[in-house]
């Protein structure tokens, strides 16, 4: 860069104004570009490794429990500082580990008091993720709609997809054209039940690799909450009532193999509620989760859930009874300190430039001040 | 003067932007016949479904068409501006030093554009008789980044090429490397979709750096 500034200013009094102008802009872009790299090379070659032990909540110890490495050795632990050993380790965990317990013949009857088969323990384990690259997804504005009840165990694809933009139109795939009568009929199906177009939100499972559908969850302009499905070819359309002031900002239809419940939802407010397959609102006690910059990996089974939060602060555990989804346990991981690299570079490189994040997909510039 | 510059332009570089409009949408074409065929094997329902839950564009393979073919104008029609010092004789027409060089700037670009529009026209047609809107225009505005990397790479050539100083020259190549390579970070569909604006300016920026080279290359700089 220098070079070819000094190079520039050696004719600069005989050069045309748009010379002149030229040479600026490429002064200005590169310091932009400096910005961009220099940045990115000095992180590249102070990089640190950073790791978080996996950890889950145990109902037999009451505490939560973690499974990391110190000195290259497998180590585990409770939060008090208790140490298991592997097998110990299982058996505070029978609900995750119920397959290694089943194996080794140490499986318990009963948990708490509660007669359980590694069946039960299976068909209520659930695992949920979200993440802002994911929440923050553009997708194909899109969206096929399985028959929910086909009788069938496997599900399979349908040959129509739907947009929803003035009305619900489904097109059909083979032939690229929309079919009038499906799309007539399920739009005055949601208008009847009182649907405003277009939707706000429209969440769902578009696949046939899961064990039973339950639709869409859709809010509409207004706001308000619906369930819509395909049963038997013919349109099913749910409005759900949501407590005062909910306003949903995001949605997850969890189609989990206990059937028990049919979405997460996550309002503008930063609340998390369970949305029952008896259509109650349950709201989760976990302090605010905004899915659109924080990610969320929750780990259920028949007693708890053991949800892990991380977020700009750091990372969060929180264990939560699976009946009340009161919270029963917090934990939040030290925070690593700073490296010397990191601090120098601050100040360093006061400007930095980056292109791309990991909250979502998207490419375009962003700037920041004396961040490490 | 401008027309006569203009068909000098013309008469030089036909040939190579013959070749590479045959190739762009020679590419174009196969992409297209190639998304027919698969829908007529496997159904078109395959083709959305993966278009709709697994993020393919089905057009993959133009990614760095536009690229070496904004490259190879830029080379077509300066090279032999700076080899048989044809150069020198242009910046003594009897017009300004600016719209000569603007003139051939201008003629390389738009030639450059019109081979991309027709691009897009081809995918338009052919990929909008088996997918509906959305997907054709979300493989569209995938693609456009690449266009514009391609325009803005024939630009940056220029700028490399009528630099008469060869260290000058390799500084030039650096920065060009780096501009280029903010047209390629994300394979993502439609992650440049807030981008694109700001990509357009910098395109149009580096319209001007060719001037600085032949600003320099009259100055005698070597």
């Amino acid at each position: 860069m220098t070079l070819s500034i000094c190079h520039m200013r050696i004719h600069d009094r005989h050069s045309s104004p748009l010379v002149r102008t030229a040479r600026c802009l490429l002064a200005v872009l590169c310091l932009l570009l400096a910005a961009w790299v220099l940045p990115w090379l000095y992180r590249f070659a102070t990089a640190g490794k950073q790791d978080t032990p996996f950890a889950l909540y145990s109902h037999i110890t009451g505490g939560f429990a973690f499974a990391g490495r110190s000195g290259g050795q497998a180590r585990y632990y409770g939060a008090d500082g208790q140490e298991f050993s592997e097998s110990a380790f299982d058996s505070i965990l029978p609900f995750f580990y119920f397959r290694q317990l089943t194996a080794d013949g140490r499986f318990p009857d009963s948990i708490s008091g509660v007669a359980v088969t590694p069946y039960d323990v299976q068909r209520s384990n659930f695992t949920f993720r979200t993440t802002p690259q994911e929440c923050n997804r553009k997708g194909v504005p899109l969206y096929p709609l399985l028959e929910s009840r086909s009788g069938r165990v496997d599900l399979t694809m349908p040959d129509d997809v739907f947009r929803m933009e003035r009305r619900m139109e489904f097109i059909d795939m083979g032939s690229n054209s929309v079919n009038e009568d499906k799309s007539r009929a399920f739009t005055s199906m949601l208008e009847k039940k009182g649907f405003a177009f277009p939707p706000s939100l429209i969440a769902g499972n578009g696949t046939a690799r899961k064990e039973y559908d339950n639709g869409y969850m859709m809010t509409d302009a207004a706001g308000k909450l619906y369930n819509v499905r395909m049963q038997a070819g013919r349109p099913y359309v749910r409005p759900i009532a949501m407590p005062d002031g909910v306003c949903p900002a995001h949605m997850a239809v969890t189609e989990f193999r206990a059937r028990d419940m049919l979405a997460f939802l996550f309002d503008t407010q930063g609340r998390f509620w369970v949305l029952t397959s008896e259509y109650d609102m349950m709201q989760v006690e976990i302090p605010p989760f905004y899915p659109e910059r924080m990610s969320m990996v929750i780990i259920g089974n028949m007693f708890d859930w053991t949800i892990r939060v991380v977020a700009d602060d750091g990372e969060h555990l929180y264990a939560v009874d699976a009946q009340t989804l009161e919270r029963i346990g917090t934990y939040t991981f030290p925070q690593p300190e700073p490296s010397v690299a990191e601090r120098i570079g601050k100040y360093l490189l006061p400007v930095k430039l980056t292109f791309l994040s990991a909250k979502d997909r998207d490419v375009y510039p962003r700037f920041s001040f004396f961040s490490e | 003067m401008i027309q006569a510059l203009l068909y000098k332009e013309y008469i030089k570089t036909r040939a190579a932007y013959a070749l590479l409009a045959a190739l762009l949408w020679g590419i174009c074409i196969y992409l297209s016949l190639n998304v027919h065929r698969i829908a007529g094997i496997k159904g078109a329902a395959h083709l959305w479904e993966v278009a709709i839950s697994r993020d393919a564009i089905f057009v993959q393979w133009l990614k760095f068409v536009p690229l070496i073919a904004g490259i190879l104008a830029g080379v077509a029609q300066f090279v032999p501006e700076m080899v048989q010092k044809r150069l020198k004789l242009t910046l003594h027409l009897p017009c300004s030093c600016t719209a000569s060089a603007g003139t051939m700037l201008t003629y390389g670009a738009a030639a450059l554009s019109a081979i991309y529009a027709v691009d897009f026209l081809i995918l338009n047609i052919a990929l909008g008789k088996v997918f509906a809107e959305e997907i054709v225009s979300r493989i569209l505005m995938t693609a456009l980044p690449w266009h514009l990397a391609g325009v803005t790479a024939y630009l940056l050539t220029a700028w490399v090429i009528l630099e008469p100083a060869w260290k000058v020259r390799v500084f030039n190549m650096g920065i060009s490397a780096l501009l280029i390579r903010l047209f390629f970070l994300s394979d993502t569909p439609e992650a440049y979709n807030r981008f694109i604006p700001i990509l357009a300016i910098t395109a149009a920026v580096t319209a001007s750096f060719p001037f600085i080279s032949v600003d320099r290359f009259k100055a005698g700089r070597e």
